[in-house]
């Protein structure tokens, strides 16, 4: 195996090791947006259609990535606090190699996620299962990509103690602007716009659009996918940059 | 032959020059003790050595390599113990050894070779299915200097490797430092001259970024006509203001 790869591959399944066994993320990561999917479909689920399975499925399963970009963070930042991250620079291992090594690690979680919520919402309302819906897992792959960007740059940027502070940014931002929790009908034209071009709504709806079916190819599946891909590419291009900053200076 | 060459090493910050000018040589296989106070440039010094931090100017060779042009061949003979404890914390002992093995490029044999080795050493065995987070502070640190030997450097920096231990402990790590010195050279901080008495093959005082004395400690007491490391530091440090 290249020895680049194997890098990357070490530094993953000790990231990996190091996220599930934490209690605390596990129970963020899937516990709590396990709860909330169901509680949340049992009581509000002929309300809005917001709360109607193949609406909240999908996302549970962003908002849930948002979590992810906590912990993210939060592991960068406890690396770099312990002088963990230090010496490992002793290594041979590169910055990407570093950065990939905890992208990776998170993509299982991510994984497990989607596979779990989807599944849950097939309980409560089994005209989700098909193909779709396996698409849709799939795609949720790309769609944390940014989240885990986000986290690689909240990470490298904060410490240990001001890391839940600047995380709460990435939460905050999916729950309000990505319209999953109340119908964006009635907002003000300028806060729509906003969260059109912002990546919380656009992730949030190519999971929908792609579950339930895709009409103009453009606008339900291109234009968000693309959005979203631009926030992953400028949030990973800073991502490394502030890392590569702070393996300097730490 | 030299381990280490520093020639007129320099560093600052924005307010603050941390090394002045550093002029040092190592021989191979020795250890070699660098104590100051506070502030005195030591941890800098090593982190420049270890290609962690890059001099403001001036240069130093490691094994005839330049810390300026081969970092990637110095990263295959060092390796750091930092001040702080740096371990995996929730990887057990074994999988920290296995981590660092793969990560230095030992294959699976290479890596049980490696624990056998670390295990013995510094009777890790006991706790080797522990995690790092659940071990006493002693155990953590004992760890976390294990893991700078995993990729069997030609060159060892321990940064204060004693600091916080108890002193059954402390004298445990002396031991197995003495052991270490058989097969390679060490640059040792710290803070605790007997420490460096015990185990320094030569001495380097360091005040306000500048090496004040390089020397064996008998050089050391003869200079300062004391009998002991920590009464000399003083007198090197203080100027003579703190005797006794």
């Amino acid at each position: 195996m290249n020895s680049s790869l194997y890098r990357i591959l070490t530094l993953t399944k000790r990231n990996l090791k190091e996220t599930i066994r934490d209690r605390l993320s596990l129970v963020f990561t899937i516990l709590m947006p396990l709860l909330m999917e169901i509680l949340f479909y049992l009581l509000f689920h002929g309300l809005t259609s917001q709360f109607e399975m193949k609406y909240l499925a999908p996302g549970i399963v962003v908002f849930s990535q948002s979590f992810v970009a906590l912990f993210v963070g939060i592991l960068i930042a406890v690396d770099r606090g312990t002088s963990f991250l230090k010496r490992l620079y002793v290594s041979k291992a590169k910055p990407y190699e570093f950065i990939f090594g905890y992208a990776l690690s998170i993509l299982p979680i991510i994984l497990v996620q989607s596979i779990l919520f989807f599944l849950i919402g097939v309980i409560f309302d089994g005209s989700i299962f098909g193909a779709s819906m396996f698409l849709a897992i799939l795609l949720s792959l790309f769609t944390s990509l940014f989240f885990i960007a986000m986290g690689l740059l909240i990470g490298s940027l904060c410490t240990e103690k001001s890391i839940g502070g600047a995380s709460t940014v990435v939460i905050v931002g999916q729950s309000v602007l990505s319209g999953m929790w109340f119908p964006i009908e009635g907002l003000n034209g300028v806060i729509i716009s906003i969260m059109n071009v912002l990546p919380f709504r656009n992730a949030t709806l190519l999971l929908e659009n792609v579950l339930n079916g895709i009409n103009d190819s453009y606008k339900d599946f291109l234009l968000p996918f693309l959005i979203v891909l631009c926030y992953t590419v400028v949030s990973f291009v800073f991502a490394i940059l502030a890392f590569r900053k702070k393996m300097n200076a730490d | 032959m030299q381990a280490i060459a520093i020639n007129n090493l320099r560093k600052e910050y924005k307010d603050t020059v941390a090394v002045k000018g550093l002029d040092l040589e190592i021989e191979e296989g020795e250890l070699f003790s660098l104590l100051g106070v506070n502030g005195a440039g030591k941890t800098t010094t090593i982190k420049m050595l270890a290609t962690l931090t890059k001099p403001t100017s001036g240069n130093a060779f490691i094994s005839g390599y330049s810390i300026l042009k081969d970092k990637e061949k110095i990263k295959e003979i060092v390796d750091i113990s930092m001040q702080e404890t740096a371990v995996a914390r929730n990887l057990t002992v074994d999988e920290n050894v296995e981590f660092y093995g793969a990560l230095s490029g030992q294959t699976k044999e290479e890596i049980e070779k490696t624990k056998q080795y670390l295990y013995n050493a510094f009777g890790l065995s006991a706790v080797r299915n522990k995690q790092a987070a659940k071990l006493s502070g002693g155990w953590q640190r004992k760890l976390s200097i294990a893991l700078a030997l995993v990729s069997k450097p030609k060159i060892l920096f321990l940064d204060e490797p004693t600091l916080g231990l108890d002193v059954i402990a402390r004298r445990e790590l002396w031991k197995t430092i003495k052991e270490l010195k058989k097969d390679m050279t060490i640059i040792l901080t710290t803070h605790y001259m007997e420490e460096a008495e015990a185990l320094s093959d030569r001495i380097g005082i360091m005040k306000d970024g500048k090496l004040l004395f390089i020397g064996k400690k008998e050089e050391l007491f003869e200079k300062t006509g004391k009998n002991d490391v920590e009464n000399a530091f003083i007198e090197i440090v203080g100027g003579g203001e703190q005797d006794e």
